[in-house]
């Protein structure tokens, strides 16, 4: 599986990241304003702008090595978005996406540390019980998952990432945990979630999981940011040496929903 | 029906913002120089351009995500008139495509436009 590069850093892209989606919608206007549209969802596309800066020689050699295994726009690879959450559903856990204990019961509508009300309340009565997903990205990757939790009770957290485990004590306030690390270097997949004790009830907001060291602010998501089969806009890759071991470049990613 | 994202501080629009009211006429000019005017469509419309600045990675996700649920100019939500309160019942996106920059953390940009639909 063809993986775009991480840095040095762990992080997956530099300030500025430009990021641009389009749709397709076929329009029909009448002569008195009115309109008839039909929406053509596979015609969705997104696409990301990377200016990178300050390259060692070494991330300048795998992005190199990266765009060559890729023979530029030809072949598609896994792009993990920069600006989003990789988590799909990310505000609702009853969605499929999220594969959910059978004796942990989730109810929305719990105000959130944010002000909304978009925070849900798991209660377990079985042994420990876990809500995740198992995301199509590479286990040697650097990810932070983070969550907002609390417990009216004294209780831990188990942050789950494929096979690694933290465990974290829950207040009675909003705090924000986070778990951050690399998984198998070998695996195609990974798991990310959270595990309650057994007879515990938490509330949770913000399940969010990046590809890079630490969290940044929360983003809900419906589609989430793994984007399987994207490709490199240009054929070509022009890079600039500013210094000794300094490099630039910029990098267009495609992803297109019908190819 | 997707509602159009607030901001953190609950509003909608940032300055500059500016707002468009248009209304269809049709003029028929004769050979004498005279011309005959005449309504075109059963009232004006309005536009409204929302240029978005300084954003938190939260708020440009929740315009994505806004833009993603209404597939760009496709679906049609109520939108509420930043200067007066007025809400509009069927308007829908401008454009099909959103363009996002982060230029630093917390200091997210976008625009997009606003258009009233005839109904």
């Amino acid at each position: 599986m063809l993986v775009y590069p991480q840095l040095a850093t762990g992080a997956l892209s530099q300030f500025p990241v430009r990021k641009t989606r389009r749709q397709r919608t076929i329009v029909n206007l009448a002569a008195d304003g009115r309109s008839v549209k039909l929406a053509d969802p596979a015609g969705a596309t997104a696409e990301w702008q990377l200016q990178y800066t300050g390259l060692s020689d070494a991330e300048l050699a795998a992005l190199q090595q990266f765009f060559a295994a890729a023979e530029g726009s030809l072949n598609g690879f896994t792009f993990l978005d920069p600006a989003s959450n990789l988590f799909a559903w990310s505000d609702r856990l009853d969605n499929a996406a999220w594969q959910k204990g059978p004796l942990l019961s989730a109810t929305p509508g719990v105000a959130d540390p944010t002000g909304g009300a978009n925070a849900w309340q798991l209660s377990n009565t079985g042994g420990a019980q876990s809500v995740s997903q198992t995301l199509p990205v590479p286990g040697g990757y650097v990810y932070c998952l983070s969550v907002y939790a609390r417990s009216a009770q004294s209780t831990t957290m188990t942050l789950l990432r494929g096979s690694d485990r933290a465990d974290r004590v829950l207040g009675t306030n909003w705090a924000r945990i986070t778990f951050a690390g690399s998984g198998p270097v070998d695996a195609t997949s990974l798991l990310f979630g959270v595990e309650m004790p057994g007879a515990a009830t938490v509330e949770v907001y913000g399940m969010q999981v990046e590809p890079q060291p630490a969290p940044s602010v929360y983003r809900a998501t419906a589609t989430g940011g793994v984007y399987e089969n994207a490709r490199f806009r240009d054929d070509g890759l022009s890079v600039t040496t500013t210094d000794v071991n300094r490099h630039s470049a910029t990098v267009n990613i495609l992803y297109v929903n019908h190819l | 029906m997707p509602s159009f994202p607030k901001l953190k501080t609950n509003a909608v629009a940032q300055y500059p913002a500016a707002r468009t009211t248009r209304y269809h006429n049709q003029v028929l000019r004769f050979a004498d120089g005279t011309e005959q005017r005449y309504r075109d469509s059963a009232g004006p419309l309005h536009r409204w351009e929302v240029r978005l600045d300084a954003l938190d990675e939260g708020e440009i996700a929740a315009l994505e995500e806004f833009f993603s649920a209404c597939q760009g100019r496709f679906a049609s939500f109520a939108f509420t008139d930043p200067w007066d309160g007025t809400q509009y019942p069927d308007c829908s996106l401008a454009s099909d495509e959103l363009d996002m920059t982060s230029l630093a953390e917390m200091q997210g940009r976008t625009s997009l436009a606003v258009i009233e639909n005839r109904v």
